[in-house]
């Protein structure tokens, strides 16, 4: 069986916005792969004008959560820096048992990486000149409303991507194994 | 899954359906409703097919020349493709059409109760996509289901109308039954625009050798050997998964694009806009014009095929709809608002406040103020009140009802009144100088040569009376001190009513039994021809200035116990409440004199006022009254007299008592002094 992998457009954002960014992400992919009864959650986001989807199921809510917290984390370590987090879907096979334990393989058919580039905000520099400062501000401003509108055309095309991938590619979902919500077991990787 | 037929359910229904048919099913019915037979069908549901419930009944064509269930089921899944489709659509789209009443026990419920609860599994859970309930958009399908699947066509028109004040439209859809692609927007003067078009369509294969019988026929051969019947239900299987992740897609996808936002603000924004949006569904496809097509963006869902066709799901969306919404609307016209909030009309009575000459205004004011939890605030309202109702604080005014709701004085002799201004001043202020003694009176302080205290509005005489029996009343049945607490709101209302009605009872009698007077004093007050009797009390208009100050005077209720007469007015008719009141009265405690003593102050600044010839001087022995210049300050001075006079009497009295025993002390001691007395003297006493 195939693994397909979908690699995201690049998301230049910074620490405060990495939050809602992943859950929006996260939550549409995890949508398209619980395919048991779900009754669909819109999610209005708090700093872009988008409205998301999420499966109304508190468990998953609670690990991607999780996830992130340990994302933002690495982040507050590693500023600056491009990254990714990946999530992945996986089929449990060949529980082979041997003498140290039974062996548990997973084969990952399916796998997805959210490439982010987290900037911190550049702080404005000192100025005696209240004017210049004040110029100095507005220009922040604008320059910062800019790359929030740029981030969140950024953030729907990747929405949009993640749509068509999983419109044109569905040979390679396995049978569904039970009738949980969350239908196909997965794992969300971030740095460490 | 194994489909089991020929068994039917213990009650064989029978129900009319418009059955799917057509030529894609070769054996299958012609369209439009046939009976049909619902067929119990066993299902035992495999974990991997969680779309369906375990008993599943499926209302299919019995007519034998339908040829299996499994075409049925593929039929059934298209129909429901298509409604599925339809109610994503109209859900985001349709403001007011989709229903926030929804409940996760109609679609989370458990296989063994879907099982009961409906002959087929609702339509809401199908592809495992729970939604709420939307019956346009069900409304809307059930129509088209009879258009024998012709591509629906579902185009969402944005509506920009010019408001119009008298005019309320509902922002809502727009629905054709007819199919031939009018509008009833046509008809309306106003810019529409087509901003989204959706097309669900069902091609059919036309050669029976196409890739999906191969598909089918190999889904069948994996299974049970080859099979036609297996095979379909194999594939079906396998596309079902596929159907489940398309409308997962069509949910995020339709939420992203530009239209939404603008149905999500119509919906949240209960503001009248000019925009609105609507839609239109129809079976032909209506192409757009080159400068609309260029404007549009194109998506189209990866078609889904099933043994016979394929299922097909597009769109064709504007890309922006800034360029629409900022364009600009009809002016609308200048309109003056009458009815603002604070405006005379909705709030008469802050109106009312601005005029003092108004009679009736200032009782308005006070009691909606005071009162306007009441029900009867109607009622109540439309009745001139008694300014003392202004403060719940006021001891006498506010509980002197008698003086208040003029216009619920019935009086039937229709005497006129009978006491002379004079003789009312006189009469009034005596009776509240008594009253005084057990309670403030708010009346004396207000009686003033030139404006006596009188009743709002113009049925002076009629409040006059009125409020001199109350006087009488609170006169004769004087209360203790324990029975003087506010009284609530509600209380002194309906006391106010009720008294005011009881404002003819005479109390003649009762006054001269309840007055602490001496015997001279009833016979002086029999000899007020209409104190005691008729009670009437003349009042001038100029009194109601002197009533607005005690707005913020804190008079206390004369009334005993506000929170019996309270309850009681609750429950009884107001003329058991007057009664009620009068018995707590004729009941009542007398007062303590330290009351009187307690409240002397403001009335002894008012009666030095009024009467500086009056002295309370009690070395004075002779009583002091000097004739009163004018007849208000008669009453008054009488009152005071007689109230002095009575003193003064005590006075002389004990000083002839006191004059006395000195005089018998002192004889017996000059006779201890002389000696003893010869006994020739004693015989002859």
């Amino acid at each position: 069986m195939n693994c397909e992998t979908c690699q995201l457009k690049e998301l230049v954002l910074e620490p405060p916005e990495i939050r809602e960014v992943l859950r929006c992400i996260l939550h549409t992919i995890l949508f398209h792969r619980a395919l048991g009864l779900v009754r669909p959650k819109d999610v209005e986001c708090e700093l872009f004008d988008i409205t998301y989807v999420q499966c109304e199921d508190h468990e998953l809510e609670k690990k991607i959560d999780e996830k992130i917290n340990q994302f933002i984390g690495w982040v507050e370590k590693h500023p600056n820096r491009k990254s990714q987090v990946c999530i992945s879907f996986y089929e449990v096979k060949n529980k082979h048992a041997t003498w140290f334990g039974n062996k548990i393989e997973r084969f990952y058919w399916e796998q997805w990486y959210i490439n982010l580039h987290i900037i911190s905000p550049k702080p404005h520099g000192k100025s005696h000149n209240t004017k210049a400062h004040v110029v100095t501000g507005e220009n922040a401003f604008e320059g910062s409303n800019s790359r929030c509108a740029a981030l969140e055309s950024s953030l729907r095309e990747v929405l949009f991507q993640i749509i068509k991938f999983v419109n044109e590619k569905k040979d390679h979902i396995p049978p569904l194994q039970n009738s949980e919500i969350v239908s196909f077991p997965y794992e969300i990787s971030t740095p460490r | 899954m194994e489909l089991g037929s020929g068994s039917s359910r213990p009650s064989d229904q029978e129900s009319e359906v418009s059955l799917l048919g057509g030529p894609c099913t070769a054996s299958g019915p012609s369209v439009n409703s046939l009976k049909l037979r619902s067929i119990y069908v066993s299902v035992s549901m495999p974990w991997r097919f969680p779309g369906l419930t375990r008993n599943l009944w499926i209302e299919m064509a019995t007519s034998p020349s339908h040829s299996s269930p499994e075409s049925a089921i593929i039929e059934q899944v298209i129909t429901e493709f298509f409604a599925k489709s339809l109610h994503i659509i109209l859900e985001s789209r349709s403001p007011y059409v989709s229903s926030r009443n929804y409940s996760v026990d109609q679609f989370m419920s458990s296989p063994s109760s879907s099982c009961s609860s409906s002959s087929s599994m609702p339509r809401d859970k199908w592809f495992n996509l729970a939604l709420r309930d939307c019956p346009a958009a069900l409304e809307n399908f059930d129509i088209w289901r009879k258009s024998n699947l012709e591509p629906l066509v579902i185009d969402i028109i944005l509506i920009r109308r010019a408001l119009v004040p008298d005019v309320a439209r509902p922002l809502g859809g727009c629905l054709l039954r007819n199919f031939s692609g009018n509008c009833d927007l046509a008809r309306e003067p106003k810019s529409w625009k087509i901003v989204e078009r959706w097309i669900v369509q069902y091609e059919r294969h036309k050669s029976s050798s196409s890739k999906n019988h191969k598909d089918v026929r190999k889904c069948g051969t994996k299974n049970n050997g080859g099979s036609s019947c297996s095979s379909e239900t194999a594939f079906y299987k396998k596309t079902y998964k596929r159907y489940i992740i398309l409308f997962r897609s069509l949910y995020v996808f339709i939420r992203l694009l530009p239209t939404y936002k603008l149905f999500h603000e119509l919906n949240s924004s209960g503001q009248i806009c000019p925009l609105s949006l609507s839609h239109r569904i129809s079976s032909s496809i209506q192409p757009f014009t080159q400068e609309d097509e260029a404007k549009m963006s194109q998506f189209t869902f990866v078609p889904i095929d099933t043994p016979r066709g394929r299922l097909s799901l597009s769109v064709q969306y504007l890309r922006t709809l800034e360029d629409i919404r900022s364009e600009p609307s009809a002016p609308l016209s200048v309109q003056f608002i009458l009815d603002y909030v604070g405006s005379p009309t909705t709030d008469p009575f802050r109106r009312l406040k601005s005029l003092p000459s108004a009679p009736s205004s200032p009782a308005l004011v006070s009691f909606t103020r005071q009162h306007s939890w009441s029900n009867d605030h109607g009622a109540l309202a439309s009745v001139p009140l008694c300014p003392s109702v202004a403060c719940s604080e006021a001891r006498g005014i506010c509980c002197n009802p008698s003086l208040c709701l003029p216009s619920l004085i019935h009086r039937n002799d229709h005497s006129p009144p009978v006491i002379s201004e004079p003789q009312n001043a006189a009469v009034t202020h005596k009776n509240n100088m008594s009253f005084d003694e057990f309670w403030p009176s708010p009346f004396s302080p207000t009686l003033s040569p030139s404006s006596p205290a009188h009743l709002p509005g113009q049925r002076s005489p009629n409040a006059l009376q009125s409020g001199s029996s109350q006087i009488d009343i609170a006169k004769a049945h004087p209360i203790t001190a324990s029975q003087t607490q506010a009284c609530s709101s509600e209380g002194k209302l309906q006391i106010q009513m009720d008294t005011v009605r009881y404002g003819n009872y005479q109390t003649g009698p009762t006054i001269v039994k309840g007055f602490p007077s001496g015997k001279d004093d009833t016979e002086k007050l029999a000899e007020l021809p209409s104190s005691s009797t008729q009670g009437p009390l003349s009042r001038s208009p100029s009194g109601l200035s002197l009533l607005d100050k005690f707005d913020d005077s804190g008079f206390a209720c004369p009334f005993a116990d506000y929170k019996d007469v309270t309850e009681s007015c609750n429950r009884r008719s107001p003329h058991a409440v007057v009664g009620a009141v009068v018995q707590m009265l004729m009941t009542a405690a007398p007062l303590r004199q330290d009351l009187y003593n307690l409240c002397r102050p403001p009335q002894v600044f008012m009666d030095e006022s009024l009467n500086p010839c009056v002295q309370y001087d009690q070395a004075n022995t002779e009583q002091s009254e000097c004739p009163a210049s004018t007849s208000e300050t008669l009453a008054s001075v009488l009152l005071k007299s007689k109230t002095a006079a009575e003193g003064l009497e005590e006075l002389r009295r004990y000083k002839e008592m006191k004059e006395s025993i000195l005089k018998q002390g002192a004889s017996r001691s000059s006779d201890v002094d002389n000696g003893p007395r010869s006994p020739g003297n004693n015989d002859q006493s």
